[in-house]
């Protein structure tokens, strides 16, 4: 009942005139973000961090949640329209959707799209609702040793289920956690890392500069490589009759909705899953388990309707360990983690009894943004289409800038503009070489916290490392550090796996 | 053969791992010039964190350097260019065009270098008339201005040009 209460105050919080205002507008500007190929939630809300410095904390998240909604939402659109994923959360709605546009069917996709994404938004935030405040009532209980440790499991997260090669992974994490350490130590009040002795550095390195010079500059660089400005639109024709005939189809697709639903949500709150492994995975299963699997691939609503309702289960998903743990669950919520700390919060459970108007402000605006996003997805297809239309040569370029200025805003220092340019330019070259590059934004963001909850727990016992694995004096930091530790070697037994299964399937 | 036929993914891979394991050296002694020793009596020394973190970067890109030897990485067996030669073009140009816009700030500032940047990149990369350029090129640092210094308050670097914008603050914060 308390919850239900505490939902209704935070729905009445988002129909504040401001919050309301912003939260309209951060869904249509998520809806162009992800729309645009090369653009996600992520490089939206990196970029656009700076600018919520000047409103209070519970609208700067409303605001920026939304995006990161509607950019959800608006990746789709080139999925289905151009044949280019406008985020890597929709590369799984390329199978299907573009298919179905090349068929003459873009409206069905896009409905189905649009649909699922609101099918898995209410579920997943009804799941966040129900979730949070236990959990948030668990990690009160936390001291430095709990909190290291879910720290430790959140970058084991990434080796054991990333997937990716795991020195390049574990490389991302130190890289990312070395430099968080540049600046004033936060014990000695020593300065470390001052390269040139340049004073620029004793600030220490912003996890702006690394999110944006990653997610913007190097993103950029990436698509304009992949694309070269060249782009092929397929045609849509809009009117109620198709919009009709596109619900229709969405009939076949409850089993998707349900799988990509429940499945995204829980993918989502793993901190090196997020929605990219949630959509993709749930395209395999939903595949996998229709009569129909062997239509996927040519173009099914379904095979549309699977991905989108995960990656937007997931993306809520991965906002439920932020709130409560203080751990992000992607890397968007890494930076709207590192947004929270520059307006002033300490991210945690905390914030649900010394916070509670920005909390629950923030999931009584997901249930709001759900709705808003759909009839705006909907409604505004056709302006969708034109901004598509826009040559990247022109979007490109204005995206720098928002890049430049974006990096400079902060802490109005050229020092970190150019430190921005160089993370872009080594990001870009390293993610073309399979390093992956969230891992270090996630380390950035994480680091200060880590190294704090590191040393404290260090003084608490006299210096000695057991503390993590005392499973009678902390039972809850000693199991998380163990499942850290299975995390670190997991991927060491995933060839011997693949042998031993090769063996028994010849045999 | 050109450069970008040369550089093959491959000599990429070795270079770039090599480049990173120098990296971390480099932090590795530039660390050490604070305490990098941890004991109960004297706690973590300042060093000490960013020393392990830049020896196990060293040891992931050891590490990298090994599976290429030994040809179990992707890249290894990758001779294809690192980067094709109509992509190179745009890398290129774009990274270049951004460093003068950056070295542009510090000296004519901001609003001036946008204005620069944007006639150039979209001359070189787009079809637009000229017309369409200098309005565009134009009206963005303007919005830019207007966004940042009167909606935000946050001045951006105007450098040599900052005596021009001193009417258009009168008349703002008159």
């Amino acid at each position: 009942m308390d919850v239900f209460i505490l939902l209704l105050e935070g729905i009445f919080v988002s129909f504040e005139p401001l919050n309301l205002g912003l939260l309209i507008f951060g869904c249509l500007i998520g809806l162009f973000v992800g729309a645009m190929p090369g653009l996600g939630s992520v490089n939206g809300v990196a970029i656009l961090i700076p600018i919520t410095f000047i409103i209070p904390p519970t609208a700067a998240i409303i605001f920026l949640a939304a995006v990161y909604y509607g950019a959800m939402y608006g990746g789709a659109i080139s999925s289905v329209m151009l044949g280019i994923p406008g985020a890597s959360t929709a590369v799984a709605t390329v199978f299907d959707g573009r298919p179905l546009a090349v068929k003459g069917e873009a409206m069905t996709a896009l409905t189905a799209a649009a649909v699922g994404s609101f099918v898995g938004g209410t579920v997943s935030v009804i799941l966040f609702t129900l979730f949070a405040p236990p959990l948030a009532e668990v990690a009160l209980r936390f001291n430095a040793p709990e909190t290291f440790a879910l720290m430790v499991m959140a970058f084991a997260t990434f080796v054991g289920l990333g997937g990716d090669d795991v020195p390049k992974t574990i490389f991302s994490i130190l890289i990312g956690l070395a430099l968080s350490t540049i600046g004033l130590d936060l014990i000695t009040g020593k300065p470390r890392l001052i390269f040139f002795n340049i004073p620029g550095f004793l600030h220490g390195i912003n996890f702006l500069v690394l999110a944006i010079g990653i997610y913007g500059i190097g993103e950029m660089l990436w698509t304009l490589e992949e694309t070269k400005g060249k782009v092929q639109m397929s045609k849509l024709s809009v009117n109620m009759k198709e919009v009709g005939r596109a619900f229709g189809a969405l009939k076949k697709t409850i089993m998707a909705m349900n799988i990509g639903s429940f499945l995204g949500f829980f993918v989502g709150i793993l901190p090196a899953a997020g929605a990219t492994p949630a959509s993709l995975m749930s395209y395999g299963i939903t595949k996998q388990l229709s009569k129909n699997s062997k239509e996927f691939g040519s173009g099914v609503p379904a095979g549309v309707v699977a991905p989108e309702c995960a990656n937007n289960s997931a993306s809520t998903g991965s906002m439920l360990p932020m709130l409560t743990l203080g751990i992000p669950g992607s890397p968007t919520t890494a930076i709207l983690l590192g947004g929270m700390i520059l307006w002033g919060l300490t991210p945690g459970p905390l914030l649900f009894t010394q916070e509670p108007e920005f909390v629950w402000g923030l999931i009584g605006s997901l249930y709001i943004a759900n709705f808003f996003t759909l009839v705006l997805n909907i409604a505004l297809i056709p302006a969708f289409l034109m901004v598509l239309r826009i040559p990247f040569a022109i979007l490109a370029p204005v995206i720098f800038v928002l890049c430049v200025t974006g990096g400079y805003a902060p802490t109005q220092s050229l020092h970190d503009v150019w430190l921005m340019l160089l993370f872009g330019f080594a990001g870009y070259i390293l993610r073309k070489l399979d390093y992956p590059v969230a891992p270090a934004v996630l380390s950035i963001v994480l680091g200060p916290l880590a190294e704090k909850a590191l040393r404290q727990s260090l003084i608490l016992s006299d210096g000695s490392m057991g503390i993590f694995f005392d499973m009678a004096e902390k039972p809850i930091a000693a199991i998380i550090m163990y499942i850290a530790i299975v995390l670190l070697i997991m991927p060491a037994f995933g060839p011997l796996y693949k042998k031993f299964f090769k063996k028994a399937q010849t045999t | 053969m050109s450069i970008t036929n040369k550089i093959t993914v491959k000599r990429a891979e070795i270079a770039v791992a090599v480049i990173l394991a120098l990296c971390s050296i480099a932090l590795m002694i530039k660390s050490a010039e604070n305490r990098i020793t941890w004991n109960a009596e004297e706690n973590m020394g300042a060093g000490f964190l960013p020393f392990y973190l830049s020896l196990g970067m060293l040891i992931c890109t050891v590490l990298t350097i090994i599976k290429f030897v030994l040809k179990r990485s992707p890249q290894s067996k990758d001779d294809s260019p690192f980067i094709e030669a109509e992509a190179f073009k745009y890398i290129a140009v774009t990274i270049i065009s951004l460093v003068i816009l950056v070295l542009a700030i510090g000296y004519l500032g901001i609003y001036f270098s946008l204005i620069f940047f944007l006639a150039f990149y979209l001359r070189y990369f787009s079809s637009k008339s000229i017309l369409f350029i200098s309005v565009f090129s134009l009206i963005t640092p303007v919005l830019t201005f207007l966004f940042f210094e009167w909606l935000l308050k946050i001045p951006l670097p105007q450098g040599i040009s900052e005596p021009l914008f001193y009417p258009v603050y009168d008349f703002m914060y008159s």
